[in-house]
């Protein structure tokens, strides 16, 4: 009896590494050792082929004196920063509509997920059309309604072009980010709008006072996926609409890192640089997480 | 009263502009992106906006064949099913011991796969691609098929495992009394529970996976092993091309999607407000 129950209750520990050993066996091998290898990489001279050379830091000293490198970090945090904004900026407004009771707001929904199913490389070749600045939709557009003053270059222009394609990403999430507020309003207590309409509250004063601190979770996770998914995604649009020009001017850090290794052949350099853009995404990596495992116990 | 009902229609109208304004944002260019397909090359020139005179539905034809879409089709269905057998059965496992055993090492294994939420797999390219390429799996399926597995364990285990812990306390005593092995009441009782858990998985990772081109353009070089989105942005940089059979095979790229999108709708509007989405 008492062998048999320590023999079941062995077993039954074992089976908890089972069950996790294939899923640790992927993660180390492309998600723990790719960090290091990285790492190690940055401290070689290697060009991918012969063998490496180890050089310490250098790398990072060359990573640092290149403005290009510069250039694109600071892409990337414009990117990073103004695409989550605009994003959850749109995303509420439409979630306001989302979740009036009036006739056509649940087609309205189903119509603005749609471009969030497209990948960046079809919303990126897409766009780069609507761009174009002679046959494109957006300066056709602003000439019909007699605008002609605002027409662009919309990609050809150094000033402006990170902003186009930014726009490109936000079209794309708007309904996504407008879902996911949807969620955030519809889990506020109605008891609170009863309370401010007895009070008197006007529908602004409402929004401002009710509404907007009771989607504070909502807004801090949809920054932060935003934030996250940005320093990664924005390689996608950059590559297939302006190939990081006008003159570097929507470069953004993968995309230098990528040149760093297959047009320059310099491993070690672009393994420094993504060194430096792993530590950059983990700290904001870090915060999300923290944000999604805030409520959990183990037992 | 009176000027109370009076700013209702107001904001009524004010609500329904807002929402046209939206919607024409959102279809115009999908629209225009039909209706371009459709059009003679020089009609896609000289008229813009409106929809083509004479449609042209053998630009489909074309795009299909030019742009080797079959091929790309099958490549990215079997990335991305092999993708999801690996992917599922995997974290399905791992976020159900990590929900609802008890065993030593627990909270470290758990932290330890969730460090890959901060890391989005896009930044990790560089030496993954070296790590790849050390392996001798380079520009193969199998190569891409794993490294998107791996690198999407830490999000989907976390899913999994909070729609393991959601479920009732009392099902494995109910197993254990049937006399199930842990293994067999795990597959016989509790996973066919998590089913709900495991759509939401499918579509969200299927769809990330079936339109990633960062890592997908890294690590496969030959045309015959293209995925989808590879194949469009080779197609779409080519130097002599013409408009409206590109614009017919960007059609055909995003109909599978659609279709899959408006059948699912309610999923993935689950799924989303259940945090089940990587940015």
């Amino acid at each position: 009896m008492t062998i048999g129950k320590t023999k079941r209750l062995s077993s039954s520990r074992l089976f908890g590494y089972w069950m996790c050993l294939p899923a640790l066996i992927l993660f180390t091998i492309f998600v723990i050792y790719p960090l290091f290898k990285g790492f190690y990489i940055s401290l070689n001279q290697w060009d991918g082929f012969s063998s490496m050379k180890w050089n310490g830091l250098k790398n990072y000293g060359f990573v640092f004196e290149d403005p290009v490198f510069w250039q694109a970090l600071k892409n990337t945090f414009i990117y990073a920063i103004v695409s989550p904004v605009l994003k959850n900026v749109v995303g509420l407004i439409v979630a306001l509509i989302f979740v009036q009771p009036i006739f056509g707001s649940y087609f309205f929904r189903v119509c603005t997920y749609i471009p969030y199913t497209f990948s960046y490389v079809i919303v990126g070749v897409l766009f780069g059309w609507i761009y174009n600045p002679t046959f494109g939709l957006l300066n056709n557009f602003l000439t019909a309604i007699g605008a002609e003053e605002l027409i662009r270059g919309w990609l050809s222009d150094p000033d402006i072009a990170l902003f186009s394609v930014i726009m490109v990403d936000v079209w794309k999430c708007m309904g996504f980010h407008g879902v996911l507020f949807m969620a955030g309003l519809n889990a506020i207590p109605q008891d609170l709008y009863e309370a401010a309409d007895i009070d008197g509250a006007g529908t602004l004063k409402k929004f401002w006072h009710i509404t907007l601190p009771q989607l504070n979770s909502t807004l801090v996770t949809g920054f932060l996926l935003a934030m996250t998914g940005a320093f990664v995604n924005n390689y996608d649009v950059v590559n297939v609409m302006t190939g990081g020009g006008p003159f570097h001017s929507t470069e953004v850090a993968i995309y230098t890192i990528m040149t760093t290794a297959f047009r320059y052949s310099n491993m070690g350099k672009a393994n420094a640089m993504s060194t430096i853009l792993v530590i950059f995404v983990a700290i904001v990596g870090f915060i999300q997480l923290k944000v999604m495992t805030r409520d959990e116990n183990y037992e | 009263m009176k000027n109370y009902a009076f700013r209702k229609v107001m904001f009524r109208i004010f609500l329904y502009l807002l929402m046209a304004f939206f919607l024409i944002l959102t279809l115009y260019p999908i629209f225009w992106m039909l209706s371009g397909s459709l059009k003679t090359e020089s009609e896609f020139f000289s008229n813009v906006w409106g929809l083509p005179h004479n449609p042209q539905f053998q630009n489909y034809a074309e795009a299909w064949q030019r742009a080797g879409l079959g091929m790309k089709f099958l490549n990215s269905l079997l990335t991305t099913g092999s993708f999801l057998l690996i992917l599922i059965p995997m974290n399905s496992c791992a976020g159900y011991a990590l929900a609802r055993l008890s065993f030593k090492g627990k909270k470290i294994i758990y932290n330890y796969l969730l460090l890959g939420i901060m890391i989005p797999a896009g930044v990790l390219a560089m030496p993954t691609f070296t790590i790849v390429n050390e392996m001798g799996l380079l520009n193969s399926r199998v190569g891409l098929v794993l490294v998107y597995s791996g690198q999407a364990i830490s999000f989907g285990m976390f899913i999994m495992r909070n729609y393991f812990i959601s479920l009732p306390k009392s099902l494995e005593e109910a197993a254990r009394i049937d006399g199930s092995s842990d293994f067999g009441a795990f597959v016989r009782i509790i996973l066919p529970l998590a089913v709900p858990g495991i759509v939401t998985q499918v579509i969200f990772s299927g769809l990330a996976n079936w339109n990633e081109y960062l890592r997908a353009n890294l690590l496969i070089r030959s045309a015959e092993l293209q995925t989808l989105p590879l194949g469009m942005a080779s197609f779409a940089n080519q130097d002599t091309i013409n408009y409206p059979v590109m614009f017919a095979a960007l059609a055909m790229a995003t109909a599978p999607v659609i279709v899959i999108y408006l059948v699912c709708q309610k999923t993935f509007v689950k799924g989303v407000s259940q945090g089940a989405v990587k940015g």
